[in-house]
Order: C-alpha cells, then sequence, then structure tokens
C-alpha cells in the first residue's frame, strides 16, 4: 500500500507531528470538544422538552438541562472558533520549520542549482508542496483525527450501556471513517493521477497557443488552433466526470449508512428505554444527539481523496537530501593578500555519461588583470567561472588562488570573489535594503555612494519613494540595464577582489550595453576581472581574451594583438561592428 | 448578489428553473423527515410499542433518503452545468485568443490576463457549482420550513424569524471589520507569505553575497511574522463564522428553553415542540453552508470577473477584404500616415507616427534604432499584429484598412527575437506553415537553414520532442529551426525580422549569417536589429526615433552625411579597438 510506503523513509511529515506537541493535543480535543456540543446541545434539548412534556411540578426540574442546552450551544461556537486558531497556530509553526529547514537543506548542496534540477520552476514546486503539507494537516490529518477519536468515544459510551449495540454502531461508523474512505482513495488515486497528467499537458498546449498566438495567427490554422486542446479537453472531462459520479454516488451511499444509524438508534431507544417515563425521556435525547455528528463523519472521505496531491509532495521533499561538507580545512585568506588565480590543466565533465566538457584548459589571472572569455554557448563558458568558485570540482588538474586550492577557501570565498550574472536576482524589497546585501555593516550614506557611483542616483531620485522603492518580484520595477546597475552597487559594497561576470549584457540594446561596460569597468578599475561575454562590444577594455571552442583554446590574446595577426578575431570583430 | 452577466451565458435560465424545482421538493422531504422522526419519538416517549413506531420511521428513511437522492440529482445538473458552461467559456476565450491574441499580447500586461483567465477556468468552474445551489438552497428551504413552524407553534417562529437579520447583521458588520483589516494588512501579507519563495530563488544570489547561512534565520522569523499576521488577521476574519455559529447554536437553545417551559405550562402538546426543535437545526443549515463557502466563491467571481473582462473588450476582426495575390518583385506596399498609440499603458511606451513608407518588391529594408524608439511597433503593425488607430495602406493599389489581412498574413514569416517553440517534433515546428508538407520537403528545408549536422547527433532525428516538456534547445538551434521553417514556407515572399540575433552569441551568428542571406534571396525583407553588421546586407534602411521615421535611404546615402544614421551607429560601435 503506498501509503505505508510514502512514510516509511519520511523525514517532512512524521517528525513534525512530535513538535508543538501540548498545541497540536489541544488543537484536536478542542474539535472534539467542538463536536461532542453540537451533539450534547441536540441531547439536552431534547431531553429538556421531553422532561418539560411530562408536566414536572416544580420548573427547577429543567433548571439543569436548560442550564447545559445553554451551555452547549455557547460552547460549540467557541469551542470551534478556538480549534481554528489553535490548528491554524500550529500549522503555521509547523510551515515555519519547514521552510526553514527546505531552505538550510538547499543551501547546503551549491551545485543544486546548476545540475540537478535546470527544467522548470523547481523552486515553485518546492514552496508549493510546503503549502500543500499544510493542507494535509488542516484538510485531511485534522479532520480524520477527530472523527476517529469520536467514533471511539462514542462507541465505547453506548457499549457502557449496552456492549453489543456499541459494537454494531462501531462498525457502521467503522464503514463511515475508514472503509468508504480508504475505497475512495484507492478509486480515486489512479483517476487523480491521470487528470494531473492530462492537466499539464494540456497546460503545455495552452500555452503553445497563447506565447504562439503570433505563429497561429500568421499560418491561418485556425482549426488546428482550436483543436490542439480539444482532445484533452475532452479526455480531461471524461475522467473529472466519472470522478464527480463517484464523489456524489458515494455521498449518497455514506448517508444511507447514517440513516441506517439512525433507525438503528429509534429501534434500540423504543426497545430498551420505554420501560418507565424517567428513561423515556431520554429517547428523544439519545436520538438527536446523532444527527450533528453527520458533520464530521461524512467529510472524512473527502480528506482522504486529496492523499494523492499530498503523496507527490511528500515524495518530492523527502528526495531533497542535505549534501554532507566534504571540503578540506579551510584556510582564511585575506582579500588584500590576493595575487593570482591559477587554472592548471583542468578536465571536466557533469557526469560520465555526458561529453567532456572542458579538456585540459589552463590560464593564470594576475591580480588586476581583466579577461574576457568567448565562445558558443554551451561551450563551457559559465561552467569554468563555477569551477573557479568552486562550486564544481574538476575531475583533473586543480585551480589555485595564490597557492591555496580553491576548495580551501570556501568559507570565506564571499570575502574574495564577487559574481555578476546574466539576470541579477533582486529581492523583493527596497532598493536600499538590495543593495546592502553587499556588505550588511555599511551605513545608509554608503550604501547612497554606491548607488550613486553606478549612475543610478538621477533616476533613483526622481522615483516618488526615492531609495525605499521596493523593487518588485525579480526586480521588475527596473529595466534590465538598470537591475544590472543595482546589482553592480551590490558588488561595489562587496568589494572583493575578483568580480566574475557572467554575460550580463546579454539581450541589451549596444547603446545601453556600451554605457553598462563602460561603468562595469570604470568603477571596477582595481579589481581583478574575469568576463564572460557572447560578442566582441566593449572587448577593447580587457587586457586578454580567450576564444574557447569545443575542447580547446581556439585563440588568446590581447584584443588589440588578435586584431592585427589573427584573421577569424579581425572578422567577427569587423562584423560586430559592422565595418 | 448574482452577476447579472451569468444569464447571459446559455443554459443559466433553465437551470435556474430545474433547480428552483428540485430544492422546493427538497425543503418539502425535509420537512417530512423531520415530522415523522418526531412522531416516532413522540410514540417512543410514550412508551408505546415498536411496532406503532415502524411506520413513522419508514417514512421517516424514506423522506432522509429522497432528500439526498434529490441532492444527488441537484449536484449532477449543477455539475453537469457546470463543465458544460465553463467548457464554453474557454472556447470563447481561445477564439478571442485567436482573433485579438497578438493585440493583446502586445500591449502590456494582457498577455499575462490571459494565461491567469485560462489558469481560473477551474476556479469558474468550482463557482458556478457553488454559488446556484447554496443560493436557492438558501432562498426556498427556510421560509418552507418556517411556514411549517408557524403551523406549529407560532412564538418558535418568531424567534426563528427574528435571528436571521440578526445573524446576516452581525455578518456584514464582523465581515467588513475582517475586510478593512485585511485590506490594510494585504501588501504586507503578499510580501510576507512570497518571501520564502523569494528567498529560495535568491539563494545563488545570497550564497555568493556569503549571507545564505545566516539568512536561515530570517526565513524562519519572517515566516514566525507571517503566523503572527495571519493569526491576528484569522482572529477577525472568522469571527463572522462565529458569530453566525453562535446566533444559530444559541437560537436553537433558546428554542428549547421557550418550548420547554411552554410544556410545562401546557400551552401544547409534545409534538409540535420536536418537530420545531428537529427543524430549527435545518432551517439553519442554509445560510451556513453558504458562509462556508463564501471565499471559495469570492474567488472564483473575481476569476469570472477579469474572463467577462477580457471578453469583453474590442477587437477587430480578421479583415479580409484584401483579394489574394502572389508577391513578386513588382509588387509594393505603401503606408501613409499611419498613427498609433498603446491603450492604457505606462507613458514611457512609444507610440508609432509614420508619414511615409514604401515596400516594393525583393527589397531587403533595415529598421534601426535605440531601443524603445518604435521598431518593434513599426514590425508589429506591418505584420498584422497591431491595430493602426488610423492609415493608408495600399497592398498592390488595393486599399486596406490594416495589415490584419489573411491574404497578407498568408504572404508572411515572421522570425522574432525569441523563437516560440511549439510541444511537438522538430518535424512538425519546421512545417508549422505547412502541415502538409512531406518529410523530404522538410529535410530540404532544414538542409538549407544548417540544421542537418545537429539533427544527425540527435538519437531520434526529426521526431525528436522540442518545446515545452521536451528537449531544451540553443537560442542558435532554435532561429535554425525556425529559418527551415521559413525555407519550406517558399509560397510566402514576405520575411520579418524582429532582432532576430540579438540574444547569439558572436559565432553563433556569424555562422547563421551564411543560410540567412540564402533565405534574403527572392524575398520582401524587413529586418528590425541593432546588430550592425546586417546594415551591409540591406539595401534600404529606415531609421526609427520616438516612434517616427526620422531618416530612410540606401546605407550609402545615409552614412554619407551625419544625420540620424552616422550618429546612431556611432553611439552603438563604441570604442574601438
Amino acid at each position: 500500500m503506498n501509503f505505508f510506503k510514502t512514510f516509511k523513509f519520511d523525514t517532512w511529515v512524521k517528525p513534525y507531528i512530535k513538535q508543538y506537541k501540548g498545541l497540536l493535543i489541544t488543537a484536536l480535543i478542542l474539535g472534539l470538544f467542538t463536536s461532542f456540543c453540537a451533539a450534547a446541545l441536540m441531547f439536552t434539548s431534547g431531553y429538556t422538552i421531553d422532561k418539560a412534556a411530562t408536566h414536572p411540578v416544580n420548573i427547577l426540574l429543567i433548571y439543569v438541562p436548560i442550564l447545559l442546552t445553554r451551555a452547549f450551544g455557547i460552547g460549540r461556537p467557541v469551542f470551534k472558533y478556538v480549534e481554528r486558531l489553535k490548528s491554524h497556530n500550529w500549522v503555521l509553526r509547523v510551515t515555519s520549520d519547514l521552510r526553514t529547514r527546505l531552505y538550510k537543506t538547499l543551501e547546503s548542496d551549491a551545485s543544486f542549482f546548476n545540475e540537478h534540477h535546470k527544467a522548470g520552476d523547481i523552486m515553485g514546486l518546492l514552496s508549493e508542496d510546503i503549502s500543500h503539507l499544510q493542507n494535509l494537516y488542516l484538510r485531511t490529518v485534522f479532520p480524520t483525527v477527530i472523527s476517529y477519536l469520536l467514533t471511539i468515544i462514542g462507541s465505547i459510551a453506548l457499549g457502557i450501556f449496552n456492549p453489543s449495540f456499541g459494537f454494531f454502531v462501531f462498525l457502521l461508523l467503522f464503514i463511515e471513517v475508514f472503509l468508504v474512505p480508504l475505497l475512495s482513495v484507492t478509486i480515486e488515486s489512479a483517476r487523480r493521477a491521470y487528470q494531473k497528467e492530462v492537466k499539464s499537458d494540456l497546460y503545455v498546449q495552452l500555452t503553445d497557443n497563447i506565447l504562439g498566438v503570433d505563429d497561429w495567427v500568421i499560418s491561418g490554422r485556425k482549426a488546428d488552433f482550436k483543436n490542439l486542446t480539444t482532445e484533452n479537453i475532452h479526455n480531461l472531462d471524461q475522467s473529472k466526470n466519472k470522478s464527480k459520479a463517484f464523489r456524489r454516488n458515494r455521498d449518497f451511499g455514506l448517508q444511507i449508512i447514517f440513516a441506517a444509524i439512525a433507525i438503528c438508534f429509534l429501534i434500540f431507544t423504543n426497545l430498551t428505554m420505554t420501560h418507565n417515563q424517567a428513561q423515556a425521556n431520554f429517547v428523544a435525547a439519545v436520538v438527536l444527539a446523532i444527527f450533528p455528528l453527520s458533520d464530521t463523519i461524512i467529510p472524512v472521505s473527502q480528506g482522504f481523496e486529496e492523499w494523492p496531491v499530498y503523496k507527490d509532495s511528500i515524495n518530492r521533499l523527502n528526495t531533497i537530501k542535505p549534501i554532507p561538507n566534504t571540503l578540506p580545512k579551510q584556510v582564511e585568506l585575506k582579500p588584500n593578500n590576493f595575487k593570482s588565480i591559477s587554472i592548471n590543466n583542468i578536465t571536466f565533465e557533469y557526469d560520465s555519461d555526458s561529453p567532456i566538457l572542458i579538456k585540459n584548459f589552463s590560464q593564470q589571472i594576475q591580480k588586476g588583470e581583466k579577461l574576457a572569455l568567448l565562445g558558443p554557448s554551451g561551450i563551457g563558458k559559465t561552467t569554468i567561472l563555477q569551477l573557479i568558485l568552486g562550486d564544481l570540482s574538476p575531475q583533473q588538474g586543480q585551480i589555485q588562488i595564490n597557492d591555496l586550492d580553491i576548495s580551501q577557501v570556501q568559507e570565506k570565498r564571499d570575502q574574495l570573489f564577487s559574481v555578476l550574472n546574466q539576470k541579477p536576482f533582486l529581492f523583493n524589497t527596497t532598493l536600499m535594503n538590495n543593495v546592502r546585501l553587499g556588505n550588511e555593516t555599511k551605513s545608509n550614506i554608503e550604501v547612497k555612494k554606491a548607488i550613486e557611483r553606478v549612475g543610478l542616483k538621477d533616476l533613483v531620485e526622481s522615483l516618488p519613494d526615492k531609495y525605499n522603492t521596493v523593487v518588485g518580484e525579480n526586480g521588475s520595477r527596473f529595466s534590465g540595464g538598470e537591475q544590472e546597475r543595482i546589482a553592480l552597487a551590490r558588488i561595489l559594497l562587496q568589494d572583493a577582489p575578483v568580480v566574475l561576470l557572467d554575460e550580463p549584457t546579454v539581450g541589451l540594446d549596444p547603446i545601453t550595453e556600451n554605457d553598462l561596460l563602460e561603468t562595469f569597468f570604470d568603477v571596477l578599475h582595481n579589481k581583478t576581472i574575469i568576463w564572460v561575454t557572447h560578442h566582441l562590444q566593449g572587448i577593447s577594455h580587457v587586457d586578454h581574451v580567450v576564444f574557447m571552442n569545443s575542447e580547446k583554446i581556439e585563440m588568446e590574446g590581447s584584443p588589440k594583438e588578435l586584431y592585427k595577426s589573427n584573421q577569424h578575431f579581425q572578422e567577427l570583430y569587423r562584423m560586430d561592428q559592422g565595418l | 448578489m448574482i452577476d447579472k452577466r451569468l444569464f447571459r451565458l446559455p443554459g443559466t435560465k433553465k437551470l435556474l428553473i430545474m433547480l428552483a424545482g428540485l430544492t422546493l421538493l427538497q425543503a418539502f422531504v425535509v420537512l417530512f423527515q423531520g415530522k415523522y422522526l418526531a412522531e416516532a419519538l413522540v410514540n417512543s416517549w410514550e412508551q408505546k410499542s415498536l411496532q406503532t413506531i415502524i411506520y413513522p420511521m419508514v417514512l421517516f428513511a424514506v423522506a432522509f433518503l429522497l432528500r439526498h437522492f434529490f441532492n444527488l440529482i441537484n449536484t449532477k445538473i449543477v455539475e453537469n452545468y457546470a463543465s458544460k458552461t465553463s467548457e464554453n467559456i474557454r472556447s470563447q476565450l481561445l477564439d478571442k485568443v485567436y482573433n485579438a491574441g497578438p493585440e493583446m499580447i502586445s500591449e502590456e500586461g494582457t498577455g499575462s490576463l490571459v494565461t491567469s483567465s485560462l489558469d481560473g477556468i477551474d476556479l469558474v468552474e468550482n463557482y458556478f457549482k457553488l454559488i446556484f445551489t447554496k443560493l436557492m438552497n438558501m432562498s426556498i428551504i427556510p421560509p418552507v420550513l418556517l411556514v411549517y413552524i408557524y403551523f406549529q407553534n407560532i412564538a418558535s417562529g418568531i424567534t426563528l424569524t427574528i435571528i436571521v437579520p440578526l445573524v446576516i447583521l452581525f455578518m456584514i458588520i464582523l465581515g467588513l471589520a475582517a475586510q478593512s483589516k485585511a485590506d490594510a494588512q494585504y501588501k504586507q501579507y503578499t510580501i510576507l507569505s512570497n518571501h520564502f519563495l523569494d528567498a529560495l530563488r535568491g539563494l545563488p544570489t545570497l550564497k555568493m553575497l556569503g549571507l545564505s547561512k545566516r539568512y536561515a534565520k530570517n526565513i524562519y522569523t519572517v515566516s514566525d511574522e507571517y503566523r503572527r499576521r495571519t493569526m491576528n488577521t484569522l482572529r477577525i476574519a472568522i469571527l463572522s463564522t462565529f458569530a453566525l455559529d453562535w446566533l444559530t447554536t444559541l437560537g436553537i437553545a433558546i428554542l428549547a428553553v421557550f418550548l420547554g417551559l411552554g410544556l410545562i405550562n401546557n400551552s401544547f402538546p409534545l409534538f409540535p415542540a420536536l418537530v420545531t426543535l428537529i427543524l430549527a437545526p435545518e432551517y439553519f443549515l442554509p445560510l451556513r453552508d453558504f458562509s462556508n463557502d463564501y471565499h471559495a466563491t469570492l474567488n472564483g467571481k473575481n476569476a469570472l470577473n477579469s474572463i467577462f473582462e477580457i471578453l469583453d473588450r474590442p477587437s477587430t476582426a480578421k479583415d479580409d477584404t484584401l483579394v489574394d495575390f502572389e508577391w513578386d518583385e513588382d509588387s509594393q506596399v505603401d503606408v501613409k500616415n499611419l498613427q498609433f498609440t498603446y491603450k492604457g499603458v505606462g507613458d514611457n511606451e512609444v507610440s508609432l507616427n509614420i508619414d511615409q513608407l514604401k515596400l516594393a518588391g525583393y527589397q531587403k529594408i533595415g529598421v534601426i534604432g535605440k531601443s524603445g524608439s518604435g521598431k518593434t511597433t513599426l514590425i508589429r503593425a506591418i505584420g498584422g499584429f497591431l491595430m493602426p488607430d488610423q492609415a493608408d495602406i495600399k497592398i498592390n493599389q488595393q486599399t486596406v484598412a490594416n495589415f490584419k489581412q489573411a491574404n497578407w498574413q498568408n504572404k508572411l514569416t515572421f522570425l522574432p527575437q525569441s523563437p516560440y517553440l511549439f510541444a511537438g517534433s522538430i518535424a512538425q515546428n519546421i512545417a508549422f506553415y505547412r502541415p502538409d508538407a512531406s518529410m523530404n520537403e522538410i529535410k530540404k528545408a532544414a538542409q538549407a537553414a544548417g540544421l542537418q549536422d545537429f539533427i544527425d547527433i540527435l538519437s531520434s532525428g526529426y521526431d525528436t520532442q522540442i518545446g515545452e516538456g521536451g528537449r531544451g534547445i540553443s537560442g542558435g538551434q532554435q532561429q535554425r529551426i525556425m529559418l527551415a521553417r521559413a525555407f519550406l514556407a517558399n509560397d510566402r515572399h514576405v520575411l520579418i525580422f524582429d532582432e532576430p540575433t540579438a540574444h547569439l552569441d558572436i559565432e553563433t551568428e556569424y555562422a547563421l549569417k551564411k543560410p540567412m542571406e540564402k533565405l534574403f534571396q527572392n524575398h520582401l525583407v524587413i529586418f528590425a536589429t541593432h546588430r550592425l553588421h546586417w546594415i551591409k546586407e540591406m539595401d534600404y534602411v529606415i531609421v526609427m526615433d520616438n516612434g517616427e521615421i526620422v531618416e530612410q535611404g540606401t546605407p550609402v546615402k545615409l552614412s554619407s552625411h551625419n544625420g540620424a544614421y552616422s550618429k546612431l551607429i556611432k553611439n552603438m560601435r563604441g570604442d574601438q579597438l
């Protein structure tokens, strides 16, 4: 049964049930009280009027049931209210722990972002998984546990009066809260999985419809455009209709069993409680008390049905494992003492199945030198930057900083290296906060100065919120060039001696690109720069150009020399300049 | 409470009538269920034998089952309606995308709107499922029960009548309080709730900055802050449910007490008291159901709103006034006085204002200008993706209002900066304009585009699945697939390029040049670019600035004087070696 398999090696759900135990138990007990009060309200009301109908001589005789009726009438909503707060509180507390753990796990695996999970928005998926776990607790675990407790306690209470009737009712309830839910998850699991698959196909097709709409319109293939999704929509509808029909019939079935329970109670009370009036006064009380319980019992099946969604999330989270730290003893290298980086004859492949990406690559970079790395996409330029950082390790050869292996300086790496990517990541907070991430000890004045140096002062001061402008999701408030400048300001504060630039200007128009490169090399003039670029715009800023080609360096040298001596370089340069 | 536009949807009125009938039936069986249950209980209370309760008990069971059976039918009808109607809406949306998609997507922001609307259809379906049943239940069942209760016991009737407006009043007051509290916190709230995802996505950056370890503490702090705020909001938000619960259960308790006192005073027998007590929860049930699903319906309502917004957008239908023609070396397009303004977007968008433009024969026309000068807008207007506000357009002497003409668009091949690959095989993508093309033709086109080497190393060759969910493909190969598509569509003689090589590295671009030059032959080429070397391949250049053509002519002529063209080129080149 996949249920047990899922939990056998689970470390994302089970351990957290034990967390904040007090709060969890409080929430469950409150849930139980809510159901109890609902039943007790009908019980005492029923008793009150039955008793009253015997015309007791003194009103005080029904005083206690009246009081209890009021108490349960108030108790039910109050318990329910507090229960909802407590259960949410518990779940959100666990969520904070889960998030911290997920973050720490991912943090420990530097290569995670490069190798394992290139496809899709894995981060979005993982953070959704955590919300799924929230729902697992709120929509499935809590209601189920409460209904089970209720079933057991109710059956035992009945069993005290009449063991065989208690057992009989237990059996009926067992069908309602266990067998039918189990049946529904068994039947629906496969269907749900199928629907999920069709739905993701359908999503791809709808994406094709929308993002490819220009091509569709020009092609004139209107019928194909509409038909693209028809089959999947049809299949999905059919499967969904089956699910719906199943659900309707199941709920009807649950009600039939519930009717049976009610009838049993009617007969039982008539047979056993009609020997004297004092007993008979409890008949309505006992029968009416069972009706509110359907609110607790019937929804259990629905909660079970969502299991497949939770299962996927639990499984995915469980596949992420923290990577043990295998770094050698760390040595602290003061930024001021940085002298050189030497790449000695390195060879690298992602795994033994994929082709060798980098073969016998060597390069010496002295302090203050500016190096440009060119080559067709997919040739491993970015990989070389990752190797230099120590995020990846070469299979052969060595990368050294001064005379230390790069893996020996990982702990304080941020003091040595800064990185600027194609799409620098900006956090959805203020501009100030984003820049200050470079060095959190810097004062407001220093942060503003960095923003000024990267040429953003005028722009920022023209904004209504000035330096406190929120940059928006992924920095969307600012243009691509501006985002690069913000990231550059961050790097200025970080003040590491080596700056790695990974195609920071791709996709920008040449005028913006020229301005940006001008700024880069101006403010970073005393840094060592390794710059991966895709064309020759701004190449005059560097001392040394390396053209990588599959398996070897195609040409290298200072740009001026290459322009004089190398014909291919000349051709490329002339093409780039439109000469 | 129901959006009037819902009645526009087919089948809504019929559904409502059917539901009304069914709900009325349901109301009566609920009533009978209570009545016979009460009868059975009264008999037991009178200590009568089992035989005396069999008859009411059976009728109770029948009523109970009928009630849930009607419920089943009710759900079935509504679910069918909901799925049909939401399919209908999806289909309308797709039609809209086809008819007006390019315009909508060109206008900033609407593209995502369309995507989210399609996503929102599930919400809409759920909305349909809930809204009709719940509203119908609420408006039919309680009144029927109330009338019966009045006949049984006037005091109870009055009690129940008074409670309902009280409940609604409380819910409105508390609901409003919760709403204003939630509104005040909303912005902060979304930032907090997205913070985790933001941090995960930014993890590599944090690592580079040496902050990633310390930031773990921050994750917890922010998440806990989020919890605190959620709890604060929740405390008020669920107050309205609490009020409803409280008033209804208290209502039942008060009723029980009243009935008890009445019975002691001998004002009425047990049966009316019991039946009133049994029916009281049923009386409140529809109201509670409605409020439970209120939030779910709210999401669906918003989704439906945004869908209606898109469907109600004005769109120009594809104009088919242009009589079919063949584009050859003597063909000609004359554009005069073309004006276009982006509607309702930021002020930094460029609008278009073209005095005069001529495209003729197999000319190669470069369109240059700094970013934001209107190159793309012009090109999209010529492609028929944007509707000009006004224009004098003559295509081969035929006057048309815009370029959105079936017989113009089927002469075009459009190659954008980031080409869109469809989920499917390489062969299908190449044959997109000509799905009936033979494998031989496809291979020839792929060869012409220089794709052969790439396809040869793929284990599934032309059948390799690409696009969403398929194999990732480098930018250079993507462009080659587009070129192959253009080679294959040899009956389309107009090529429109929008910065096709902007993302490519210089050597890939260099390698692409040859097949592109080959493609240029016997085609009218309109080529927007900021890569300077392409200008050498052009025999006419249009320089754009601020939405206007500031200079046009042959490259030789334009470079001979220090005009807009020369200045632009100088700025683009930057420092030279």
